[in-house]
């Protein structure tokens, strides 16, 4: 996939168990989101990106910001599986998170979905991909 | 002379279970708690009421009923104040920053003596419950906390990080669980307090891979109250007290995790506040004679004794497992017994650390007594050691 280029969508049948809030301005995120696309801001000053999205450059200070694709490949830092977890996540668990570094430059945390008995480990490959839940979605990544 | 403060006069209780639940007839209230603590340390420290000009109080869990808890106190004490009478919070660093603050009052001058005091309770509440609100303590509430990160996930995913590039075992890193529960037995303000053994730790039920329920800190009441007094008025008191001989303080401008992919288990914040704080006491990791963490998990010890250079990078797990780290080793790390044995009432924890190097510097810690022991360091964090904390304490006999 390259920058701009779909990332896979997962149906899953329920709403999420602790859902985002959207503001005006990371309201383009999430709907871009929806329909597959990863995109951040870039600070048109400085050329670096932020994650989450800033209307601000958290670096230069300047509001000069602009939306860019990126693309959804990585290799996983790090990652758990969770097996006490909030209230409103009980009917998940055991569920796995995992922290990504894109080949962007970016470090995310998100939620890591992987089949049934696959083994997971540091620095393996991975790809983000779209939890399509009924009230909206949420980034996570797979292992490649 | 530049002005410094000292611990006088310390007192808690035991952490365990204190909170009664919200139906029972009979209920335990924080600020009875906290006034009789305040009047043991009061006593310890030997100084008069008149003297206090300063309250800072940790702020307590939303589970403690009454609000505004520092001005409460000052009336439940009758306790007037030309310093200040105030509560901190700052998730993981709260009762550090009570402490920190306490000092500020006396380096300042406001006040002679200065009183820092913490209640946390929590136990009225399920743990699923409680983590309903701590996932909105953990990094960005729309774009982490949806995915179901909880506070020591982040652990666990240091723990699984450091096991694949140091080649390190689970099992070692664990035997710090081991190490910090031989302590507890001596400390009769731990929580859990019978030995256990490795192969225990070990088969305990996963809480987040790799760590276990033994792994991971307990939840827990407590209380403590520490009296700090300009290093003048405690010389003329004329009996042991532990110093404040330097400080460091770092926050690395990230909240629990980067953006900008960096190497998330080199604690750069306990690194880097350490290192202030060395240089400010002109000494060296190696002239310390014991250190109480902040590490509510295994790894969490681990890893910060590498990052204030008490291990190489890598080798903070085997030093434990060797015993280094043990009392009666090289470097003896949390001998109260750790957040895993001693317990994590987490908005009081920091106090409790204290009242460990105090005790231990005041020559009065027991059967877990350091021999001679003269310098200590105590560190606090927030977040995943996003910042850190650190205070140097010396022995004045």
């Amino acid at each position: 996939m390259t920058a701009g280029g779909r990332l896979e969508r997962i149906a899953v049948e329920r709403e999420r168990s602790y859902p985002p809030r959207v503001t005006a301005f990371t309201q383009p995120f999430w709907q871009a989101l929806s329909e597959g696309r990863l995109q951040t801001t870039r600070c048109r000053a400085c050329g670096r990106l932020s994650f989450p999205p800033k209307p601000i450059c958290p670096h230069c200070w300047t509001e000069d910001v602009e939306w860019t694709p990126v693309a959804g490949r990585g290799r996983l830092y790090s990652w758990t599986r969770i097996h006490a977890g909030p209230e409103m996540f009980a009917h998940e668990l055991p569920y796995e998170v995992g922290i990504v570094d894109l080949d962007a430059g970016l470090r995310v945390a998100v939620r890591l979905v992987l089949k049934p008995g696959q083994a997971c480990a540091p620095d393996r490959a991975v790809r983000l991909v779209v939890l399509q839940f009924l009230d909206g979605p949420l980034l996570a990544a797979v292992l490649q | 002379m530049m002005r410094r403060a000292a611990i006088i006069g310390t007192a808690a209780i035991p952490v365990g279970r204190h909170q009664c639940k919200a139906g029972d007839p009979i209920q335990v209230v924080e600020h009875e708690i906290a006034a009789r603590l305040v009047i043991q340390a009061m006593q310890d420290a030997g100084v008069d009421k008149s003297e206090v000009n300063a309250i800072v109080c940790a702020h307590p869990r939303p589970y403690t009923k009454q609000k505004y808890f520092s001005t409460f106190m000052a009336h439940y004490l009758r306790l007037p104040c030309k310093g200040i009478v105030m509560e901190t919070m700052g998730n993981g660093l709260t009762a550090a920053l009570a402490f920190d603050k306490a000092v500020d009052e006396i380096l300042l001058g406001r006040a002679e003596v200065a009183l820092a005091l913490a209640v946390n309770m929590e136990m009225s509440v399920e743990s699923a419950v409680h983590m309903r609100d701590s996932v909105r303590a953990t990094g960005d509430v729309d774009f982490h906390a949806p995915a179901g990160f909880t506070p020591i996930s982040w652990y666990a995913m240091d723990a699984m990080r450091y096991m694949h590039e140091h080649g390190v075992t689970r099992a070692q890193i664990a035997s710090v669980a081991v190490k910090n529960r031989r302590h507890a037995a001596l400390n009769p303000l731990a929580q859990y307090r019978s030995p256990i053994t490795l192969e225990q730790v070990l088969e305990q039920r996963p809480i987040v891979e790799p760590l276990g329920l033994y792994e991971v800190p307990p939840r827990g009441d407590g209380a403590a109250c520490l009296v700090i007094a300009s290093e003048q008025r405690a010389r003329a008191l004329g009996r042991p007290f532990a110093l404040v001989r330097a400080r460091g303080f770092f926050h690395e401008g990230a909240h629990q995790i980067s953006e900008i992919p960096n190497d998330m288990i080199g604690f750069v914040a306990a690194q880097t506040a350490g290192r202030i704080a060395y240089e400010a006491a002109g000494i060296g990791p190696d002239d310390l004679d014991l250190v109480e963490p902040y590490a509510p998990c295994t790894i969490v010890e681990v890893l910060v004794s590498e990052a204030l250079q008490l291990a190489p990078r890598g080798g903070g797990a085997l030093a434990a497992q060797r015993g280094e780290t043990s009392l009666g080793g090289r470097m003896p790390i949390a001998t109260s017994g750790g957040f895993t044995s001693r317990g994590h009432p987490s908005y009081a924890t920091p106090l409790y650390s204290f009242i460990e190097l105090a005790d231990q510097l005041r020559g009065r810690a027991g059967a877990r007594q350091v021999a001679d022991a003269r310098l200590a360091l105590a560190s606090n964090e927030l977040g995943n050691y996003n910042a850190a904390l650190v205070h140097i304490l010396e022995a004045v006999r």
